[in-house]
């Protein structure tokens, strides 16, 4: 099986991910469709800010199965029902001073490509629409970008103990986030269906 | 025990709807697919949040009918295509322009149509203005609360199409509440769910 796209909302899946569907390495499901037996059999999964999180985290067992067996899980969105030890609920930010929301590339991530966080601060000239808070760095993560001053992991990449890596992005889709707007969306889309498939083994440090 | 309202568990339903500010709003949760198990008659209200997937309320059209039928209300917030699973709706999409606000002077054109109702003791025109995201053809003695700039209803309430109420609105509060997001949604539900428990979590007038 391919990385699973877990399609949440009603309507349309977003159409960037259309070349990694058409290139064999997403395969694009709703939800309801879905038991857990799929989501052990999958390769990756991507999920988005609509997913029902009561739902995913009934399958905590196996989504671990998944990440033991070197399966790379992207979430986007807020944490509010852990779904593997080690997780912790989302902390919306206090301050919300412009300084708050300066991002900073804190290491450099394949799924980026030559894009800068810090570019994707504002859009139109207003902040905040990249991460408004973060979901805690679990132990043994590696924060990606820093939101504010203290450059809280809002996204964060984390190979597991047992197996597998998890890419946390605390804000909307990050393929949503392109600094182009909707034409660097698709290649934004193909590099995080890159990196759910296994490509770039190790990031570097 | 009077409200009920649908968990469909995305993050922002959890936020809105288990966070410490509105939690005590809502007498149970439910998850959709736990509706067909749910004797709807011991609930005043039936509250379905933003962005509730429309097909995970399909397969309980004809219970929420029913249950209008013998006198409920249901309340449905916006982005949660009402109009496939609840009867009488007429609903048109229209482009979102999310960056009114950055025009000096800008009126997004939201304007409160009734403004003697009691949902209006709670709340004033600049909280329900964020953006819009479509408006409602009512039918004939529905009860047009707020329009949009070209004067198209966009929060309403329905008492005509069935024997029950309907409270409608294409507005998304709970979505960006939710996200943290946007502080007139805020503003919005502080208002919103006291009126709610006030005016329509009371003993059903018509049984």
């Amino acid at each position: 099986m391919s990385v699973l796209f877990i399609h949440s909302h009603f309507g349309p899946p977003p159409a960037c991910f259309n070349a990694a569907v058409e290139a064999g390495l997403v395969t694009i499901m709703r939800e309801s469709t879905l038991d857990g037996g799929m989501l052990a059999a999958a390769t990756g999964i991507i999920t988005t800010t609509h997913l029902d999180q009561v739902w995913f985290a009934r399958y905590q067992a196996e989504t671990a199965h998944m990440l033991e067996r070197g399966g790379r899980l992207f979430f986007n969105g807020h944490i509010l029902r852990p779904f593997a030890e080690g997780l912790e609920n989302y902390r919306p930010m206090l301050s919300k001073r412009l300084a708050d929301f300066r991002l900073t590339q804190v290491n450099p991530h394949p799924v980026f490509g030559d894009l800068d966080p810090a570019d994707m601060m504002t859009r139109k000239g207003v902040a905040g629409f990249y991460g408004r808070g973060h979901n805690p760095l679990p132990r043994g993560a590696r924060v990606v970008t820093g939101l504010g001053p203290l450059r809280l992991p809002v996204d964060w990449e984390w190979e597991l103990p047992g197996g597998g890596v998890i890419f946390s992005h605390a804000g909307n889709d990050l393929w949503g986030q392109a600094p182009e707007g909707e034409a660097g969306t698709p290649d934004f889309a193909m590099r995080i269906a890159r990196w759910a498939a296994g490509e770039w083994v190790k990031v570097a440090a | 025990m009077s409200i009920l309202a649908i968990n469909p568990g995305a993050y922002y339903h959890l936020e809105s709807l288990e966070g410490q500010r509105y939690a005590h709003y809502f007498d149970k949760l439910v998850r959709p697919e736990e509706l067909g198990d749910i004797d709807l008659s011991s609930f005043d209200v039936v509250l379905v949040p933003c962005r509730t997937p429309a097909d995970r309320m399909l397969p309980h059209a004809n219970k929420l009918k029913a249950y209008l039928d013998q006198g409920g209300t249901v309340i449905a917030t916006g982005e949660s295509d009402q109009h496939l699973w609840l009867p009488g709706i007429r609903f048109t999409p229209q482009p979102t322009n999310w960056w009114w606000w950055l025009t000096p002077g800008a009126d997004l054109g939201v304007r409160i149509a009734a403004p003697e109702h009691s949902l209006f003791q709670h709340l004033g025109q600049g909280d329900l203005s964020w953006h819009l995201h479509g408006w409602f053809n009512t039918p004939a003695g529905a009860e047009v609360l707020a329009v949009n700039g070209a004067g198209r209803p966009i929060l309403y309430i329905d008492e005509v199409t069935t024997r029950g109420r309907m409270v409608i609105t294409s507005l998304d509060p709970f979505f960006h509440h939710g996200s943290h997001f946007m502080p007139a949604t805020t503003r919005f539900l502080d208002g919103f769910l006291p009126w709610m428990r006030e005016a329509l979590d009371i003993q059903k007038e018509i049984a």
